[in-house]
């Protein structure tokens, strides 16, 4: 009897594996094979991936930028009109600083994504389709670009999804995509 | 002490176990006994606040609020995940090591002294979350600095993981003793498991002591400040670490239930110990896949370790699905217990906690925890599970329906085994795990399609109702809330109904004699002289195992594998479906 609580007798190395084992072992490896390629893929040719160029900064640092990024910008009653295809977003307990933000459809804008504080979780979904929705990890000392394209106008909404303290759950924000000029 | 650590032992402290045939000295069952019994009073006291957790998350109820809410959430974790599981796995290194072997517990003094050591981090960890104030948070099971903890929670921490490390060495000490006197002898296959896990679990926990010592230096300040990036990469050591030790210890749980009480055989020694080597150098890898969505981990380090590295790991995975399904198939044909494609199945023995327990605990850890696990570890997947409720529901997949319900399996049977007590209520043991198993997979699913459908957030006490604030809100996800609400009160009955009988049973059951155990094995009782069993003369005449018919085995592997190109396809459809995003 072949037993786990006894050391395996004779030579079992070169015991047969059966044929049915040795079939499934080779499927394992081609699926195996599988998800790493398409992952692999899909960073080259997909539409959604969590890449960006990432640079160290220091809280300071990043709050002279959205100075800088709010003095430019067009303040409106939906939101702040940025003068360029740069955004930039900034979770600090309780609120999403430079948010809310008025962005077009159709055109690519590089989020600049930090934290005045703690970890915070950026998760973007639209308003009319919840099923749409991607979520980020924002740490304070990093200044991660991401860029992104919005296909379809809408109120977008970004809730805080990383722990933050007590206010967590009030920490929410919107993003507008108006029709593209 | 109620005489739970009696048993009728030789003059030479040894007895011998009718089930299972082993020889048993007293200094293993006695610390067995001792940590499973600590691990099912951590289950007991953590499993309080699965109560109070869920009926906050279901907002119709809203039991808690915000400040309460992750404090429990904290003590939820922390007892459940890290001490149940944990007390419950150094009682399976000395299941695995010396009381396979047939040795005694060496270091008995060591072993109290890890005994005492890790109940006082526990406790100080506990004491620490019911008396966090401000500054400070709530560490839920993360602590991501730098969000404060209270200094006596990282203590606690660093101090359980200091006290596992001492619980270990009795069990690396019975290996050494082992290896010494029998050289060239080939380990038992659970014991070769244990060995891997024990080496698994001294990586995460000196991955634990670097990410803790780190993060009580800066909340002390030794240090001036900390990076979060980096305390998160040197969490995750532990964070997931400790979770590949639940694993691999259910899996060697898995080839020593089925063995026991199914009659289970090893189809390839070699197949089966070559995934335990794949775990040892890659598994750990895959905790990365908690950094999939950061920004200071480069493109290149994120996919080599959760590809390159990590589907060596799920390759391992695809051969114990195979391989312990297959040896439950061909032990029952080679003893002539059912035929035809799944008579094997069909006709093992259902009514058994033991084994149920297990064959739940396989499939279900398969296709809910195991597929979702691989479809959250792809880089671009990962942002539509990143802390989603979707998460949740894949680890309590994983450490609920997986190893929980294997430990559950376990501790019945060291209640008739090792503390031979027949179950207070058999009939209501019987019961138990199908009640168990059953409502908490729906309740998972639940909190996988709130997640992955509507984006709904973990760790927050409210957004489906209200978000403070605002009038947006998830409220389109209520239907499934009320669904979950529901049948997470059913598994936490069942999880009562556990803790009833197995509780119950240590302390009431009737005293069983050696005789008793029949019904558990599938062959009869083992001989006292340690020959085998009834059916001997079937086993001296029986062909090589590899030899009988796994066909059974090969199509329920097929309709697994079905069911996961079907999931990792329509997720990936629902990404493709998003607005463009990234590089």
């Amino acid at each position: 009897m072949s037993s786990p609580l006894k050391p395996p007798e004779g030579n079992w190395w070169d015991q047969a594996v059966n044929r049915r084992e040795s079939i499934w072992l080779g499927l394992g490896v081609i699926w195996s094979l599988v998800l790493f390629g398409w992952m692999s893929i899909w960073t080259r040719t997909g539409d959604q991936n969590p890449i960006g160029e990432t640079y160290r900064v220091t809280e300071a640092e990043f709050q002279e930028k959205m100075a800088a990024y709010k003095d430019a910008a067009e303040e409106t009653e939906q939101g702040l009109v940025p003068d360029d295809t740069s955004v930039y977003m900034a979770g600090v307990r309780f609120a999403w600083d430079g948010a809310p933000v008025v962005l077009e459809a159709d055109t690519q804008y590089d989020f600049h994504l930090s934290s005045y504080d703690v970890q915070h979780g950026f998760s973007l979904r639209p308003e009319a389709t919840l099923s749409k929705q991607i979520n980020l990890q924002i740490l304070p000392g990093y200044e991660w670009v991401v860029p992104m394209t919005f296909d379809e106008p809408g109120t977008y909404h970004i809730i805080c999804n990383e722990f933050c303290g007590e206010g967590h759950r009030s920490m929410h924000d919107t993003i507008i995509v108006t029709e593209a000029a | 002490m109620l005489g739970l650590f009696d048993n009728d032992y030789g003059s030479d402290g040894f007895r011998q176990c009718s089930v299972t045939g082993l020889q048993i000295h007293q200094s293993v069952e006695k610390y067995v006994k001792l940590f499973a019994l600590t691990a099912i009073v951590a289950l007991l006291y953590g499993g309080i606040f699965a109560l109070t957790v869920a009926m906050t998350r279901w907002e119709v109820v809203g039991l808690l609020d915000a400040g309460d809410f992750y404090t429990h959430l904290s003590l939820h974790a922390w007892n459940l995940l890290i001490f149940w599981m944990i007390f419950m796995e150094i009682a399976i290194l000395y299941v695995g090591g010396p009381m396979v072997l047939g040795r005694k517990l060496p270091l008995e003094r060591v072993a109290q002294l890890g005994w005492l050591t890790m109940v006082a981090g526990a406790l100080l960890v506990n004491y620490a979350i019911w008396t966090t104030s401000a500054p400070d948070q709530a560490p839920l099971l993360t602590s991501y600095a730098p969000l404060p903890s209270d200094p006596l929670f990282y203590t606690g921490a660093i101090v359980f993981l200091l006290g596992a490390t001492i619980s270990a060495l009795p069990f690396f000490t019975a290996l050494w003793f082992e290896k010494r006197e029998n050289p060239g002898q080939t380990l038992p296959l659970v014991t070769f498991g244990a060995f891997i896990t024990a080496i698994i679990a001294v990586e995460a926990i000196l991955g634990g002591l670097a990410a803790f010592s780190y993060a009580l230096a800066w909340r002390i300040e030794l240090i001036g400040s900390i990076d979060a990036a980096l305390y998160r990469q040197l969490y995750w050591i532990v964070g997931h670490g400790s979770q590949q030790i639940n694993l691999v210890a259910m899996i060697v749980v898995w080839y020593f239930l089925t063995h026991v009480v199914g009659g289970a055989e090893i189809v390839s020694e070699k197949v089966s110990r070559t995934a335990f080597i794949l775990y040892l150098f890659f598994i750990n890898l895959g905790a990365a896949h908690h950094l999939l969505s950061d920004p200071a981990v480069s493109t290149g380090w994120r996919i080599f370790n959760t590809s390159y590295a990590f589907y060596g790991a799920t390759f391992a995975s695809l051969i114990h699905a195979f391989a312990i399904p297959a040896g439950i198939e061909a032990g029952r044909r080679k003893r002539g217990l059912g035929g035809g494609l799944f008579g094997w199945l069909t006709g093992a023995p259902w009514k058994n906690p033991i084994f149920s327990s297990t064959i739940f605990s396989i499939i279900l850890f398969g296709f809910l925890g195991g597929i979702t696990g691989v479809l959250m570890g792809q880089l671009q997947l990962n942002m539509t599970w990143h802390n989603t409720l979707a998460t949740v529901g894949h680890f309590h997949a994983t450490v609920v329906l997986g190893t929980t319900v294997a430990f559950m399996g376990l501790s019945y049977f060291v209640i008739r085994t090792m503390f031979m007590r027949a179950f207070i209520s058999p009939k209501l043991a019987s019961i138990q795990p199908y009640f168990y198993a059953g409502a908490m997979s729906i309740a998972t699913l639940m909190l996988m399609y709130v997640g992955i459908l509507y984006g709904v957030p973990r760790r927050t006490s409210e957004v489906v109702e209200n978000i403070p604030g605002t009038d947006f809100s998830l409220a389109a996800a209520g239907p499934l809330f009320n669904v979950f609400g529901i049948f997470a009160l059913l598994a936490i009955a069942g999880g009562v109904l556990f803790l009833v009988i197995a509780v119950g049973s240590v302390l009431f059951g009737k005293k069983l004699e050696p005789g008793d155990n029949a019904d558990l094995t599938p062959d009869g009782l083992v001989y006292p002289d340690g020959g085998d069993v009834e059916t001997a003369d079937v086993e001296e005449e029986g062909n090589p195992v590899h030899t009988y018919d796994m066909r059974g085995t090969f199509v329920l592997c097929l309709i697994f594998l079905g069911a996961f190109v079907i999931t990792y396809v329509l997720n990936w459809y629902l990404l493709s479906q998003l607005w463009q995003i990234g590089a």
